[in-house]
């Protein structure tokens, strides 16, 4: 019996998407205080735009674990899938994957509690997506296949600098609402 | 008339509001949101509650007494 190559091809194409999407998501949520369009995009749109990549990530995850656990070029049980390094293939490389994609549901469900958590808890977790991409990179470079081939390695490349660029643009940009909005003195005194 | 309420704590400076209702929401100088009435008649609240991509924004309506 030939092996059918379709849920290897989908779990590669899956996991690559996942990582692009997750790629697009920082960079959507990097770009929404540093705003390099100025006010030609709406702080609601690219929050918007921000969590629906998450959410479609977040989708592509979950089709990469199943399409994993439905191909036998390797042997992927279900736990695997939550638990780090019980796969037997590259645990280690699969592992970065594993808790990347739970660290990332995380941040993604922490944003429906943040009443819960409070503000301050929230944000300091969604620092976190900082080592969800380190993590995502690492599993994907380590754990994929394509990652030799060059068009794969040009698309990790540019999403890492990508990310550090948006990221550094976001660090050393001042902010631009406490210069164009003035607060009259009276509620700079109630502040 | 719409009683505003903000949550302190989920407000991550977006300012949004302070750019869609001036009169309403002004910005601490750490670029949080802060109240300048307490209530308004201005319909632009709902707005700026609908935009605060955290929704630290409470819009109430309540009978003018």
């Amino acid at each position: 019996m030939t092996h059918d190559p379709t849920f290897w091809l989908l779990a590669r194409a899956s996991g690559l998407t996942a990582y692009l999407l997750l790629t697009l998501s920082v960079l959507a949520g990097l770009v929404v205080k540093s705003r390099p369009f100025g006010r030609a995009l709406k702080t609601a749109a690219v929050t918007d735009v921000h969590r629906f990549f998450a959410l479609l990530g977040l989708g592509m995850l979950v089709l990469h674990g199943v399409a994993l656990v439905l191909d036998s070029t390797v042997h992927m049980p279900v736990a695997a899938l939550f638990v780090p390094f019980l796969s037997t293939y590259r645990p280690t490389a699969v592992a970065f994957g594993v808790l990347a994609a739970e660290l990332a549901a995380l941040i993604t469900v922490s944003f429906s509690l943040r009443r819960w958590i409070g503000g301050r808890n929230w944000r300091r977790l969604h620092y976190a997506t900082f080592l969800v991409f380190v993590m995502g990179t690492v599993h994907g470079l380590t754990a994929g296949t394509d990652s030799a081939q060059p068009w794969a390695f040009s698309l990790y490349l540019g999403a890492v600098g990508a990310v550090a660029f948006a990221t550094a643009w976001r660090v050393l940009g001042r902010p631009t609402r406490t210069r164009t909005t003035t607060p009259t003195p009276a509620l700079e005194r109630s502040a | 008339m719409y009683r505003i309420v903000i949550d302190g704590s989920l407000c991550s400076g977006f300012g949004d509001c302070a750019d869609l209702a001036p009169d309403v929401f002004g910005l601490d100088s750490h670029g949080k949101a802060l109240l300048r009435v307490g209530t308004s008649d201005d319909e632009r609240v709902r707005e700026a509650a609908d935009a605060c991509p955290m929704g630290a924004i409470h819009v109430e309506e309540v009978l003018a007494a």
